[in-house]
Parts: C-alpha cells; sequence; structure tokens
C-alpha cells in the first residue's frame, strides 16, 4: 500500500495510526471523541482523488456518514455526564452510543453506507476501512455496551451479512458483507473479553490481507474477471485456501478464532445464537464456494486467451497458503 | 495322488482306531498343552485334546475321506485338476480334524473357518452359475455362524483364556456364559442348518458328489452338532437349548415332508440328510449327548455310502439327477444296488442294521422320557416320514419301469468305486453294534409297554406302504400334485423359508431402497433442503437488495429517526 507515489499519503496515514491510538487509550470519553475524529479527518485524504468522480463521491459519503456519527457520539457523552446522576437512564444511553459506534463502524442496522463506499475505493484502502477504522470504535464499544441491545445487534449483522452477500457479483461488495458478517462475531467476542476480540481480529485482519493483496496484485474486482482468466495453478489454490480460511472451514487458520468464540457461546448458554452464527456461516460459505469450487474439480473450463502468470511480486503467495492451512497446528507447538 | 492321500488316511484312521479302543478301554484322556504367550491376564495357548470321542471321531472321519478320495479317482477322473480337488479334500479334513481335536476356542474357530471356506471352494467347483449361486449360499450361512464364534471368543477373553472346557463347572450362572451359550447354539445352527438357516444344505448339492459324500453327509454338517456335544454341560438346562430343540424338530419334520416332493436325487438325500441332523440335535437338546454321538457316526457311514452310490447312478444315467428317468436299476447294477439298498434300510431304522442301534435307541429314549406331546408326535412322524421317502425313491429307482432311452449302458464294474464302497458298507452293517458295545458300557434301561414298544414299527409299516402306493406311476396317472398347487408348492419349497435367505436379503432391500430413494432423495429432500432452501434465501437476498439500493439521504434520516425515537424513550 505504500506503493503509491504520494509523500502525503504516507504522513495522513501516520496520523490515522496515531489517531486510533488516541483514541484507545485516552482517559475520558471526551478524548475517545477527539481521536474519532482525527480518524476520520486523516482518512479522507487517504481516499479522495480528486481526478475520479467515483472516488470524490466516495469520500464525501464517508464523511457526511462517519461525522453524523462522531456528532452523536459527543452528544452523547456530554449528556451522559450532565445527567450521570440519573442511573435508571443508563439503559437509553448506552443503547445510544452503542448505536453512534455502530453506525461508525459500519454494522447493522447502520451498513447501508458500507457496501456503497467499498464498491468506490481501491483495494488497498478497502484495507484499510476493513480493519484499522473498526479498531477504535470496537474498543470504545467494549467500554460501556448494552448487552440486550448487541446481542440483536449480532444478529442482524449475521443475517444481513449472509443474505445480502448471495446476490452480489463485485468482489468488493462481496468482501464488504462478509466483513458486517464477521462484525458480528466480533462484536461478540467483545462481549466475552477484549482479549478473545484482539485474537479474533488479529486472524480476521491476517486473512484479509492475505485476500485483499491477492486481488490487488490480479487487479481483480468484479467476479466474472475470476472465471475469465487461465489462472496459475498456485493463484488458484491460494485463493481457494483463503476463501475457505475466511469462512471458516477446519484445518484452515480461520476456524480457530470461530471455534473458539463458539466454545464461550456454549459455556455461557447462548444455544439459540449459537444456532444462528451457524447457520449464516454455513450461507457464507456457500457464497464463497460458489465462486472458486471451480478451482477444486479435476475438469474445469479453461479459457486460454488470458493468461495470469505469476509475477515477480506474487511470490508470497505460496507462504501465505502455508501460513493458512497450518497455522492452527503449528499454533499448538507453540502455545502448548 | 489320489493313491498316496488314501493310504495316509486309511492308515491315520487305523491309528486312531488302535488308540480310541485303548483309551476308552483304559478310561484315559490326554490333553496337550503348548503357551504361546501369555499378555496380561490373557494367555494364549494351542491345546490339543485326545479323548475317546475326539479318536472315535477322527476316525471315522478319516476312514471316510480316505474312501471318498479313492472313490474320486474313478468318479472324477476326467477332470483336468484332479489334483486341486484332492488338495482341496486334503484340507477340508486337516480343517475337520483340527476341530476335533481342540479344546480351545481359536483353534476351533480355525477349524471352523476352514471348513467354511474349503467347503465354499468346493461347492463352486464345477464353475458354472448354479454352483456359484449355491456356494455363495452356503459361504454366507456359514459365515454366520464364524461371527458368532468370534464373538464368543470376545465373551470368553471374560475368564481369561479360551479354553472353555475348565469354566463349565464353575460359571454356569453367569450372565456371560448365558450370551456364550446363545451364540454357540446360533453357531451350530447354522453349519448344521437347523430352520432358519436350512436353505443352504439342498443347495449345496451343486458341488461334486464325492464332496457332497464327505462334507455334506457326515464332516461339515455334523461339526455343529460336535460343537454342542462338547459344550453340553454348560448348556444343559439353559433357556436356549429348550428354542433349539424346538427348531431342530421342526427341521426334521420340514426336511422330511420336502424329501417327499422332491425329484432329483442329490436334493432327496440332502433333505433326508437335513432331518437326520435334525433328529441328532433334538436328541442332543433332550440332554442325551452320547446318544445323538452315536447316531452322528452311524450316520455318517450309510449317508456317506448312500451319496456314493448315488454318484454311480448319476454316471450312468448321463449325468441325469431325476429319478423319474431312473428305473429298473436293481435289475442291472446288482452290487450298486445293493450298498443302495442297504443304506437306504439303515436309514429306516431296518432292525440289526447300523441305523438300528442309534434310531431305535433315541425314539425309545423319547417314549420312556415324559417329554411333551408335540415332541413325541413330530419323533415318530419324521420316522415315519423317513420310511415314506426312502421307500418311494427305491421304488422310483430300483422297481419302475426304466424311463430313459432305449440305448442305454449300465456299468456295474467300475471296481475302484465299487470297493471304497464295499468298505463303508461293511462299517455300514456293523458300525452299530461295534459302536454300542464300546460307547456304551451300560445299556440305557428302558421299560416301555407293548404297543408304544411297536410304535416304530407301526410307523414304519405306514410310511413304506404310503411310499408304495405314491410311487405308482402308470401312463394314465394324474399328477396330485395340481389339484392341491398351494400346499403342495408350500410343502414342497421347504416352507419357503429360503426365500428368507435369497431374495430376502436383496430383492426386498433393493425394492425399498428405490421407493425411497425416489421419493425421498429425489423428492421431498429437495424442497425442504436443497434446492427449496436455495430459492428461499435467493429470493430473501433479492429483496434485501432493494433495501440496499437507496437513496443515501434516505440512510442518514433513519439514522436521525433512530435517535430520535430513543430521545422520545429518555424524556418519557
Amino acid at each position: 500500500m505504500l506503493t503509491n507515489n504520494n509523500s502525503n499519503k504516507m504522513f495522513f496515514l501516520f496520523i490515522l495510526f496515531f489517531s486510533t491510538l488516541i483514541s484507545i487509550s485516552s482517559n475520558s470519553w471526551f478524548g475517545c471523541w477527539i481521536g474519532l475524529e482525527i480518524n476520520l479527518l486523516s482518512f479522507i485524504p487517504l481516499i479522495s482523488n480528486s481526478k475520479n468522480l467515483l472516488s470524490v463521491e466516495t469520500s464525501l459519503k464517508y464523511f457526511l456518514t462517519q461525522s453524523l456519527a462522531s456528532i452523536n457520539f459527543l452528544f452523547m457523552i456530554l449528556i451522559k455526564f450532565s445527567l450521570l446522576k440519573n442511573f435508571d437512564m443508563n439503559n437509553i444511553i448506552s443503547i445510544m452510543m452503542n448505536s453512534s459506534l455502530l453506525m461508525k463502524m459500519g454494522s447493522a442496522p447502520f451498513h447501508f453506507w458500507f457496501p456503497n463506499i467499498v464498491e468506490g475505493l481501491s483495494w488497498m484502502n478497502n484495507f484499510m476501512l476493513m480493519t484499522w477504522q473498526k479498531i477504535s470504535p470496537m474498543i470504545l464499544l467494549s467500554y460501556y455496551f448494552n448487552k440486550n441491545f448487541l446481542i440483536f445487534m449480532i444478529i442482524m449483522n449475521l443475517i444481513i451479512g449472509s443474505l445480502g452477500g448471495l446476490n452480489q457479483t463485485s468482489l468488493r461488495k462481496l468482501l464488504a458483507f462478509s466483513s458486517i458478517n464477521n462484525l458480528g462475531w466480533m462484536i461478540f467476542s467483545i462481549m466475552i473479553s477484549e482479549n478473545l476480540w484482539l485474537f479474533y481480529f488479529l486472524i480476521y485482519s491476517m486473512m484479509i490481507f492475505m485476500m485483499i493483496s491477492l486481488f490487488f496484485l490480479m487487479n481483480m474486482y468484479f467476479m466474472n474477471q475470476l472465471f475469465i482468466n487461465n489462472m496459475n495453478f498456485f493463484i488458484k489454490l491460494n485463493l481457494l485456501i483463503n476463501f475457505l480460511s475466511l469462512g471458516g472451514l477446519p484445518p484452515f487458520m480461520g476456524f480457530m478464532p470461530k471455534w473458539i468464540i463458539i466454545n464461550f457461546l456454549l459455556i455461557n448458554k447462548f444455544y439459540f445464537l449459537t444456532f444462528i452464527f451457524m447457520m449464516t456461516s454455513l450461507i457464507i460459505i456457500y457464497y464463497y464456494i460458489r465462486i472458486i469450487y471451480s478451482s477444486f474439480m479435476f475438469n474445469y473450463f479453461k479459457m486460454k486467451w488470458v493468461n495470469l502468470l505469476m509475477k515477480n511480486n506474487m511470490s508470497l503467495i505460496n507462504l501465505s497458503s502455508f501460513i493458512s492451512i497450518s497455522s492452527m497446528i503449528l499454533s499448538t507447538f507453540i502455545f502448548m | 495322488m489320489c493313491f498316496n492321500s488314501f493310504f495316509f488316511l486309511f492308515f491315520f484312521m487305523l491309528i486312531n482306531f488302535f488308540f480310541f479302543v485303548y483309551f476308552i478301554m483304559n478310561g484315559l484322556s490326554v490333553f496337550f498343552e503348548w503357551e504361546i504367550i501369555s499378555f496380561n491376564s490373557m494367555s494364549i495357548v494351542m491345546s490339543i485334546l485326545l479323548d475317546w470321542m475326539s479318536l472315535l471321531f477322527m476316525m471315522f472321519v478319516s476312514l471316510i475321506s480316505s474312501v471318498v478320495i479313492f472313490y474320486s479317482k474313478s468318479y472324477m477322473n476326467s477332470e483336468l485338476n484332479l489334483n486341486r480337488f484332492i488338495i482341496l479334500v486334503l484340507m477340508f479334513v486337516f480343517s475337520m480334524v483340527l476341530l476335533i481335536i481342540s479344546p480351545n476356542l481359536i483353534s476351533i474357530l480355525l477349524g471352523w473357518d476352514g471348513l467354511g471356506l474349503i467347503s465354499y471352494c468346493l461347492v463352486i467347483y464345477y464353475q458354472n452359475l448354479k454352483s456359484y449361486n449355491a456356494g455363495m449360499l452356503t459361504a454366507l450361512s456359514n459365515r454366520i455362524g464364524d461371527v458368532m464364534i468370534l464373538m464368543v471368543i470376545c465373551w470368553v477373553m471374560n475368564y481369561g483364556s479360551w479354553n472353555y472346557i475348565f469354566y463349565f463347572d464353575f460359571m454356569k450362572n453367569d450372565y456371560v456364559m448365558f450370551i456364550i451359550s446363545f451364540m454357540i447354539i446360533i453357531a451350530a445352527m447354522t453349519k448344521s442348518a437347523q430352520i432358519p438357516f436350512s436353505s443352504w444344505l439342498p443347495a449345496a448339492m451343486a458341488a461334486p458328489t464325492p464332496v457332497s459324500a464327505l462334507v455334506h453327509s457326515s464332516t461339515l454338517v455334523t461339526a455343529g452338532v460336535y460343537l454342542l456335544i462338547r459344550f453340553n454341560y454348560l448348556l444343559i438346562d439353559m433357556f436356549f437349548f429348550k428354542v433349539l430343540l424346538f427348531l431342530s424338530i421342526l427341521t426334521m419334520f420340514m426336511s422330511g415332508i420336502s424329501a417327499n416332493y422332491e425329484f432329483d436325487l442329490k436334493k432327496i438325500i440332502a433333505l433326508s440328510t437335513l432331518s437326520q441332523l435334525g433328529l441328532m440335535m433334538s436328541i442332543l437338546s433332550l440332554g442325551f449327548p452320547d446318544i445323538a454321538f452315536f447316531h452322528l457316526l452311524t450316520h455318517a457311514m450309510f449317508k456317506a455310502l448312500l451319496f456314493m452310490c448315488a454318484g454311480v447312478i448319476i454316471h450312468m444315467m448321463n449325468d441325469i439327477q431325476d429319478i423319474r428317468y431312473m428305473g429298473g436299476l436293481s435289475l442291472y447294477i446288482p452290487l450298486t444296488s445293493l450298498c443302495l439298498n442297504i443304506s437306504n434300510l439303515s436309514l429306516c431304522g431296518i432292525p440289526f442294521l447300523s441305523g438300528f442301534y442309534s434310531k431305535d435307541l433315541i425314539l425309545e429314549m423319547v417314549s420312556f422320557n415324559s417329554f411333551n406331546l408335540m415332541v413325541f408326535i413330530l419323533f415318530y412322524l419324521s420316522t415315519g416320514l423317513t420310511v415314506f421317502y426312502t421307500f418311494r425313491l427305491i421304488m422310483y429307482v430300483m422297481i419302475n419301469d426304466f424311463n430313459l432311452m432305449m440305448i442305454y449302458n449300465l456299468y456295474d464294474e467300475d471296481y475302484i468305486m465299487l470297493n471304497s464302497m464295499f468298505v463303508l458298507l461293511f462299517m455300514s452293517l456293523l458300525s452299530g453294534s461295534f459302536l454300542s458295545w464300546f460307547i456304551f458300557s451300560y445299556p440305557y434301561m428302558i421299560y416301555l409297554p407293548f404297543n408304544l414298544k411297536l410304535m416304530v414299527i407301526y410307523v414304519s409299516i405306514l410310511g413304506s406302504i404310503l411310499g408304495f402306493m405314491v410311487s405308482n406311476m402308470g401312463i394314465y396317472s394324474l399328477n396330485k400334485l395340481l389339484l392341491s398347487y398351494n400346499l403342495s408348492s408350500f410343502l414342497c419349497l421347504m416352507w419357503f423359508m429360503p426365500n428368507l435367505s435369497t431374495y430376502g436379503l436383496s430383492y426386498i432391500y433393493l425394492n425399498f431402497s428405490q421407493i425411497l430413494f425416489k421419493n425421498i432423495d429425489m423428492g421431498w429432500s429437495e424442497i425442504y433442503s436443497g434446492k427449496g432452501i436455495f430459492n428461499i434465501l435467493k429470493n430473501y437476498s433479492v429483496f434485501y437488495n432493494i433495501y440496499q439500493m437507496n437513496n443515501f439521504k434516505i440512510y442518514l434520516f433513519s439514522f436521525i429517526l433512530w435517535f430520535m425515537i430513543l430521545f422520545i424513550f429518555f424524556f418519557i
């Protein structure tokens, strides 16, 4: 992502990282809000490119939604401070604060901006949006959440993430809906412990990074681009493994965080919620496998006039496949 | 090859005879044991038990097998691979000997499985479709018994070793012994073709005649009876023994009736073997193991002889086994018909032939002890049926007119076959009295009223008269079977029980599974999973997409609306 020539972007990237750190390590709610604002302000120059009309529109939409959410957040903080002596208002205020934070993250039911904006960004900006931008709202959510409200939001996240993605052909929107689904898992992990959320988040961002870097190197934005090419075998294998890992299929890396979260679900007796987690996971795996199933058949349809060869910058593909396959087993050697 | 194995087995028989006389006169029994490995609490030993019962049985087995091998030198002389046949027969004899001398369940399993496998190889020896089907039926029915013995091996590991003879006195009322007895009885029932498993014995007549003489008359089918005789102390007041009684007398009765409807020579003899096996099993389950053993041995003699005579006749009739083509043979082949008649009459229990000693003793023991009315009736009825089909067979084969072609070659002077039959003829005449003097050191005390004593004779005479009358055929005779077609087909086809082992295992399940496949796999489960769920999800997704594609202001405004609703709740 540092391959663009503009050094301003490097500057704004630094401020982006720093703003998240401000937000999560502040003593007061006000400091959190400051961090969120700086985050918004530094992300806008990263995604706007004044030569591209779609990019300008996307950055405008992003600015509008995020600033609305930040204003609400500030307002709720102030109401909370001024009416703190009234303890029976705690529920409503926590719901309102959580709503504004959920809108910042792009979680259902406030997620409608998310696929739109993802459609207008390039792959590396998408990566920042899907991973880094979620850190500070999540952690702020963990400071003051309302359990019942959040469980309802989790269910909505899961269902919308799975159902919305069934009808998509754009790869960016597909990953957007998958990101909404994974937000459901992450919000639940926040409710259990922050450590667990960190674990899930790290593995999720690693998987997303591998996927997005593969799409970025192949310059693919839509599903038909996957089927027209004559891909090199290793690229196809890597795509297969990463998609299955993202879906949470067992020998791959992506199964581990989901497994641990299901463990906590069952310990805390959230049985119906477990059922919803599982079933929506199945729908997500369905539309991943729909993309890649031709790559694990013996006889497949090969177009021979567009060749996608392994270029020099794709040398880490084998390493990423290896990590995806063997992480779960190797982790038992390291952490036991 | 034939002569070598014949001499070896004959010599082996003489050794066994000598040792048998020595052991039974001195009341000896020798137990060899070689401990192969002793592991935690289990000890794996190879043991050999030589007492008078095993030596006597080995003597009879080796005598019959030596005579059969000698006979097959002439019977199978046009066979290219005669060596293969002789080797199979020798392996069979070896498995049988292993079964006889073993007091150890593992070596019994080795012998048992060897018997089943080699009888399969022998039944499919003529490689045509009928032999293939018969062999499959034989092998799979015997396989059930093998599985039962395997499970007994597992259960007996409870007790620490596989030498079962040591545990009978101590563990009689144990639950484990209850299960073991059940499984042993099922294993014996499959090998000796009692009622649920009786379909393989008539089908196994697709084997060559020497095989039938050795295997299906005296050795394979009596292995089950021998096993139960060995386990007799365990089984004697168990519940399943009474079930065995019930099933074995029904076997005896059913096969007696079915033999009357048969027109295939070897099938009649097979059904007669089945009837006598039922007799052996039933007298064993009534609590008289030594009488069962006695009948086992005398039956082996005359049944093997009967099969060998049938083999000679089949050769003469140009490989036709249907008795309707035969007739008047007593005029043309006097020596063979001598052997045939003596073995048949011995089967009926005509006084002072060998079968009389065992059969009459059985019937008198049944009358003397107070048993069930059904047991009594079925025993005597089956005896009458035995005489009935025997006399019918004699009438068809020996006495009625010759029914084959005008040109015939009835060749009796095949001295190889005849000499082998004479050996068995000698034993068939004398073995009854000889065995009764050896085995029973004192005779059984039987005191019966006059008519009950003569009941055997009444039933036999009735059977013989009926046999004579049924086989009177002329040009204008009506086939009475057609008048009572339903009843006759029920009785003729062994009460439809072979369908259990053939159609019932393949056709019924395949039919049912086709219905299930069409209705469920390709029917309802497509709507309730598979395609149906896909349609539902696709419709939901399309519906959601309509929501997703909206004006941007609407999103922002909906967020504000949510907050206004929350504020309203806040201020209330």
